[in-house]
């Protein structure tokens, strides 16, 4: 299995400003300092191994979107953030070398932030494309056409060319889609919102964003245990800071980091990619976050089997 | 015995012996409950002294945010106290030492709640 990642902010999609870029190009004329390069591909491998991800990157600022490569070899994707636009130009360029032209989507949930990128999935306007929507929601296919009225978005869902079908996924029982064994928790947040789990030939990949866990629902948590037992990899909503997430903003259905590295340690999970991340944050602070859980995992690891905390970002791609 | 409540410098004090985690925050968290139905009554500001916690889960962090509510609904002021190394950077990760008065020591903690 393969993971990709096209989108990974939370709520609202967010670009680098002049200044966030001006102060990276700063930074790294710095750290070039004396330094001379003979090519382009010189200056790169310095950038590449001498630089800091911060610095010669960043997360990216594109709403929720990863894709799975696995199963019979059609498209996965979870959740059609904004990310979704860049991984439909992709699309179309493998589609071009000879990928088949079937998506199965699975949508976490309706809200805005994980369906405003369909609209601009250019495949969708292609007649000979199959897109299979996949969702524990009933309304999925209500929340995608009225985001194309004409009050909100100048082409309507019925201009679209490609043959769309939509498929409500019970929980509790595993779904064979695309070669990929397919099993669905019901989670908290307005609305409701799913995880999904895919398991494929003694691999499997958890997907569970947008997902609070309350203080008032831990005697619970072990359904969530259950879920993501023996994963490989673990994706979880990592909005907030655990204090931010039973104050300021409880209810507004996110968890931390913490939350997400105790339920994999308990599960034993291998691997967790902190995600959705907060749209205020600057690189650096996603960074220094992630500082932090790694050091919580450490702090607070026991006997247990060890957790490996990765970021995720726009861009990343992790063997599974 | 994991968790001992007393009273001491003008305050009630309850001590939890080693970690909070998925294992025991629901004593831990009943715990912190009676304790502090056991301050309203007597008038008392409350602190938890953390000296002998060497680090405490989400689960155990957050039956502390939530005896933190409680306490304020009872109007009682709720102070942790003397945290190691690893337990005050579970704080500040967390950032529970935004949500709570963290003092170095029982005593400065029982002094400025009394006070």
């Amino acid at each position: 299995m393969k993971v990709r990642f096209w989108g990974t902010r939370g709520s609202l999609p967010v670009a680098a400003t002049a200044s966030t870029i001006r102060e990276k190009v700063v930074a790294g004329v710095l750290a070039a300092s004396g330094r001379t390069f003979a090519d382009p591909d010189e200056a790169a491998a310095f950038v590449d191994t001498e630089l800091d991800f911060v610095t010669r990157g960043g997360f990216g600022g594109a709403t929720s979107c990863v894709e799975i490569e696995a199963g019979d070899g059609n498209f996965i994707i979870c959740d059609m953030g904004s990310g979704l636009r860049e991984f439909g130009l992709d699309a179309m360029r493998r589609v071009v070398g000879g990928h088949p032209r079937r998506y199965h989507f699975f949508l976490s949930h309706l809200h805005w932030d994980h369906i405003m990128g369909f609209p601009f999935f250019v495949p969708a306007f292609d007649p000979e494309t199959i897109i299979v929507i996949h969702a524990g929601h009933t309304d999925a296919e209500t929340a995608l056409r009225r985001q194309m009225k004409e009050i909100s978005f100048p082409v309507p869902f019925d201009w679209l060319r490609a043959k769309i079908e939509f498929v409500t996924l019970p929980t509790g029982v595993a779904h064979q889609i695309g070669g990929i064994s397919v099993t669905l928790l019901e989670q908290h947040h307005s609305h409701l919102s799913y995880g999904y789990r895919f398991d494929v030939v003694g691999r499997s990949v958890v997907y569970s964003t947008d997902s609070e866990h309350r203080s008032d629902t831990m005697d619970s948590e072990d359904k969530f245990e259950a879920f993501f037992a023996g994963a490989d990899l673990v994706i979880c909503d990592t909005m907030y800071s655990l204090g931010d997430s039973v104050s300021l903003k409880q209810d507004w259905g996110h968890s931390s980091s913490l939350v997400a590295i105790d339920l994999c340690r308990l599960a034993t999970a291998k691997c967790l990619a902190l995600f959705h991340h907060e749209p205020t944050y600057s690189d650096v602070q996603i960074a220094a976050v992630t500082a932090e859980a790694i050091q919580y995992e450490h702090l607070t690891r026991g006997a247990a089997a060890a957790v490996q905390v990765i970021c995720a970002y726009d861009g990343l791609e992790v063997d599974v | 015995m994991a968790w001992t409540a007393t009273k001491q410098e003008g305050a009630l004090l309850g001590r939890q012996q080693g970690r909070v985690d998925e294992s025991n925050w629901e004593t831990f968290s009943a715990d912190l409950v009676a304790a502090i139905t056991a301050a309203a009554a007597s008038g008392l500001p409350f602190v938890v002294d953390l000296a002998g916690v060497p680090y405490m889960s989400s689960r155990g962090l957050r039956a502390l945010s939530t005896g933190l509510a409680t306490a304020k609904k009872a109007d009682v002021a709720m102070r942790l106290a003397a945290p190691g190394e690893a337990m005050r950077e579970i704080l500040a990760i967390s950032r529970y030492d935004k949500l709570f008065e963290v003092y170095d020591t029982v005593h400065a903690a029982c002094a400025d709640a009394a006070r």
